[in-house]
């Protein structure tokens, strides 16, 4: 009988702990991009909205479309199938721009489709493959979950002008 | 401690504003030492200073300006005469007091700078003139007593006056003395004698006082500031002569933040883009609604909308205006330093000091207005002799002015000196290898005004205090161009030479000439439009690889918008093109443009740091239909047009599509474009023995958009010509556009058999024209001589 009492009290106590490892838990939003599903962290996206038309821009690399206007801000839009070296695909009805934010820079970049928004443990992740150099990649971390994982980015780098 | 912070804050913004306008009023008394105005003014800007300084403490500042006070005191009685010895001195107690004022903003203390020597000086000058007691400085004496005594009995008043009262009750005080004294010494006018000026009646003050709008329950005048005022204040009103440089009345201002102000400003700039928005919806609206009652309605509040938007923009403009006499100001102090340095006789002519223009450009404007002066100071007006032996006057004149034109401000200085010699400008670049010699002989005198303000250029002999390093005039062409403005010369020689600064108004808002080329707009801003032209490709030449046209007298060269901005050419440009001509100071440029939209006002935006410096992109700007259209740098274009290959005109077909081999005969598709189903039968019935790929499409719409798609690679296409949506005339024009398309035959098939059906056909574009009904060999047999259909494939 009290073994039977601890296990219950036991369980009780368990959503608790997982209440006080909360700071462990990191929330992203998983999407992918030709054939690899990619996450961000949930907090650096400003909104995910749904393509509508743009600006080019000249002599800007292939993958920067161009600007497109975000209720009144000129905002940069990216193509991260062409960032990724991907052959560019027309857009269908799953492509979405996700407007990401880290400090004071903006920038929307175009998928291919969301898939989730993601909890993941922070001790499922693990650090980039070692073949990657780590000061320079934009790849934050490999996230693990039951049956896949999933390649989690580091916005920053995203954001940071590469040309 | 925090209201002693608030106080200094106070005396700090006034003494500035007191002391920018002490420098003009200063060089104009050296000119006119009797104006006794101007004595008065100087005097009051001195004393104001001491008063509050004393009041605060600042005793190394107290001790200046009092021997300040001294001198012009004595120079206001008549007893000393201000000669250019005296100003000297008298300008460097002021420099020292600005750099006092300075450090005690930044430290809240007024050390570390010595003033004994300066004071020294001005001792000597006021004590080493004769004291004459002139007849009018005895009145003092009688009105002395009189203030001191309200002095002591305001005291407790005064306590709790902020400066800023003070200085109005001073002012009032003062402008009541002087009435008082312009009606006393009428009074000793009249009599012809010495009059021993009474005390102003009681009801005499109370009336004046109440007459000021100021807030004063005071019968009696208040007292001046504090310590050694009562005497000095009292000597003040007998040699005041009417208050007509006095300010009036306390003006109602209130300072405001320029943050704020940004911001007010940009949402400002969020409505107006608001309000294109708005426009471009009613106009929709009104198509498709024609005759709705509402619509006059909706009317109504767009345009109220749409002009208060208009009127609060301006308002707004208004409150960031500053007159441009801020900058001016400085201009008499510089010009007297500089023509005693250079042993010259200059005088400046300043008006349209009250013109405003936005606060950022009156930031920016000065130290290009400086460089210019001091070149036309240096360079420009020549020595008295030189100018004496010229037949001129010996005195030199500068001239400054400020107006508006339009939508921007023109600055203009002129100068009555050697003006600029042409050959001389050229020679010097050609030594210092700016320029070519094939350019120098090609040079228009325009153009060869300004290389002066090329960098490394300059003409003075030696490297001077004053210039010669040949920095100057391309800081100031650069700092104008980040303005948006422009630069324009003029001179003759001996006569002298004019430059106009051509600045825009505001810098958030500008007005654009929005251009399309291809399926993309780009907007230009207007100020440096000159016009626009429309040309026929005949009137392009191309010399040395470049484009170029006639324009009246001139030869513009040109530069294709899309070769600037890597525009992908898929419509064919059709016969006529238009030429934006963009004028930038004495540089013009020619701008091929596609298509003329229309002129807009228009809400400049940054790119954001991720797309910042692209070169020939100034921002972009939101339009009413909510797109973004890039605005262009014209001065970035100008410099990019020189190393731009001109392609504008040359055929880009030769490099469409290549051709790929055909191998089997279903290797070529044909396009059926007809609206009866039985027609396209009878057709694929025909084509079908062939073996060729057969596409149908039931409109034009739909052919166009197959075409577009890219998914297929038409060698031909049987046209009819009556189809709903979009007819074959039209669908070949449309297609006709596209320069890949611009060798697909295009065949009509088509019932029509009238004359002027067939040319309508030839003329938009149709190669062979087939009459319904038609035999299966023949309309096979002119297929496949349209798309060089092999035999072997049969």
């Amino acid at each position: 009988m009290s073994d039977k009492l601890k296990d219950i009290i036991n369980k009780q106590s368990e959503p608790n702990i997982d209440d006080s490892q909360l700071d462990d838990v990191v929330q992203l939003v998983g999407f992918v991009i030709g054939d690899e599903e990619y996450a961000i962290p949930i907090l650096s996206i400003q909104e995910i909205i749904k393509p509508f038309s743009w600006t080019r821009v000249p002599q800007v690399p292939k993958y920067v479309l161009g600007v497109f206007n975000l209720r009144g801000a000129v905002i940069p839009l990216i193509d991260l199938r062409a960032k990724f070296g991907l052959q560019t695909k027309k857009q269908s009805d799953e492509t979405r721009f996700i407007v990401m934010r880290h400090e004071d820079d903006v920038a929307g970049f175009v998928i291919d489709r969301l898939t989730m928004a993601i909890r993941i443990k922070k001790t499922n992740i693990g650090p980039p493959p070692d073949t990657i150099d780590t000061d320079d990649t934009i790849i934050d971390g490999v996230g693990k979950q039951e049956d896949k994982i999933i390649t989690i980015l580091k916005v920053n780098k995203l954001l940071e002008r590469d040309f | 401690m925090d209201e002693f912070q608030e106080i200094l804050q106070d005396f700090l913004i006034e003494s500035f504003e007191l002391v920018e306008k002490l420098d003009e009023d200063l060089v104009e008394l050296e000119n006119n030492p009797e104006d006794l105005e101007l004595l008065n003014g100087i005097f009051r800007v001195a004393h104001t200073v001491k008063g509050a300084s004393s009041f605060l403490n600042f005793d190394v500042l107290t001790h200046l300006t009092h021997h300040m006070e001294d001198v012009l005191n004595k120079a206001r009685h008549g007893e000393l005469i201000i000669s250019p010895d005296i100003m000297d001195v008298v300008l460097e107690s002021i420099d020292l007091m600005k750099a006092l004022l300075e450090t005690i903003r930044d430290t809240s203390a007024d050390a570390g700078i010595d003033v004994a020597e300066c004071v020294a000086r001005l001792d000597k000058i006021s004590g080493g003139d004769g004291e004459v007691n002139t007849p009018v400085a005895a009145a003092p004496v009688e009105v002395a007593p009189v203030v001191e005594e309200t002095v002591e009995e305001d005291d407790m008043d005064y306590d709790n006056m902020s400066p800023d009262d003070l200085e109005a009750e001073i002012e009032k005080l003062l402008q009541e003395r002087q009435a008082e004294d312009k009606a006393k010494r009428q009074a000793k006018i009249a009599a012809g004698e010495e009059v021993l000026a009474a005390p102003p009646s009681p009801e005499e003050v109370e009336e004046s006082a109440a007459a000021e709008p100021a807030p004063v329950s005071t019968p009696t005048p208040p007292p001046p500031p504090p310590a050694p005022a009562p005497v000095k204040k009292a000597e003040e009103p007998k040699a005041a002569a009417p208050a007509k440089r006095a300010p009036a009345a306390v003006e109602q201002t209130i300072r405001v933040d320029v943050k704020r102000l940004d911001h007010l400003m940009n949402l400002i700039g969020e409505l107006v883009l608001a309000k294109n928005r708005l426009i471009k919806i009613n106009d929709d609206v009104e198509e498709r609604y024609e005759g709705e009652e509402f619509l006059e309605e909706l009317n109504q509040v767009v345009s109220i909308v749409s002009l208060v938007t208009t009127d609060l923009q301006i308002a707004v403009m208004k409150t960031r205006m500053l007159p441009i006499g801020k900058v001016f100001n400085k201009f008499p102090r510089m010009i007297r330093d500089l023509s005693r340095e250079l042993n010259k006789k200059i005088e400046l002519e300043i008006s349209g000091e009250e013109t405003e223009l936005d606060k950022s450009i009156v930031e920016e404007i000065g130290d290009p207005l400086v460089h210019i002066i001091r070149n036309s100071c240096d360079h420009g007006v020549e020595t008295p002799e030189e100018r004496v032996a010229k037949g001129k006057d010996e005195i030199g004149v500068i001239g400054l002015k400020a107006y508006n034109e339009g939508n921007q401000i023109v600055i203009q200085i002129d100068d009555d000196g050697k003006g600029l010699d042409t050959d001389m400008l050229k020679n010097k670049s050609l030594e210092k290898g700016i320029i070519t010699e094939k350019e120098a002989d090609s040079m228009s005198d325009k153009e060869a005004f300004s290389l002066i303000f090329k960098p490394g250029f300059s003409t003075a002999a030696a490297v001077t205090n004053v210039s010669g390093r040949g920095v100057g005039m391309d800081v100031v062409k650069t700092n104008i161009e980040k303005l948006n403005g422009i630069i324009d010369i003029d001179s003759e020689i001996n006569v002298g030479t004019s430059m106009k600064l051509k600045i825009p108004l505001t810098l958030a808002i500008i007005q654009a000439l929005l251009v399309g080329v291809q399926e993309e707009y780009y907007a230009i801003p207007l100020a440096s439009v000159l016009e626009t032209v429309r040309i026929s490709k005949e009137e392009i030449y191309t010399v040395e690889g470049k484009s170029v046209m006639r324009l009246r007298e001139e030869v513009l060269s040109l530069v294709h918008i899309g070769d600037i901005f890597e525009v992908e050419r898929i419509l064919d440009a059709s016969e006529h093109a238009y030429v934006v001509v963009l004028g930038l100071g004495t540089s013009k440029l020619g701008l091929i443009v596609d298509t003329l939209v229309g002129q807009e006002e228009i809400v400049i935006k940054s790119l954001g740091d991720y797309l910042k410096g692209i070169e020939g992109v100034a921002g972009a700007t939101i339009r009413g239909d909510g797109g973004v259209t890039l605005i262009v740098d014209v001065v970035a274009l100008m410099s990019m047009a020189r190393d731009v290959k001109a392609t504008t005109m040359i055929d880009a077909s030769a490099e469409t599509s290549s051709v790929v081999e055909k191998t089997k005969a279903s290797d070529y598709t044909v396009m059926i474009v007809d609206d009866s189903k039985t027609d396209r039968t009878i057709m694929r019935k025909a084509l079908e023995s062939m073996g060729v790929t057969l596409i149908e499409a039931a409109d034009g719409q739909e052919a166009l958009n197959i075409l577009k798609s890219g998914d297929h690679n038409f060698d031909c296409m049987l046209v009819d010509i009556e189809m709903p949506r979009m007819d074959g005339y039209t669908l070949a024009t449309e297609i006709k556009k596209y320069n890949k398309y611009k060798n697909l035959p295009l065949i009509a098939v088509t019932s029509r058999t009238g004359k002027s059906d067939r040319m309508r056909g030839v003329e938009s574009g149709m190669v062979e024209y087939i009459t319904k009904p038609y035999s299966a060999d023949y309309l096979s047999s002119v297929v496949a001589r349209n798309i060089n259909f092999k035999a072997e494939f049969l």
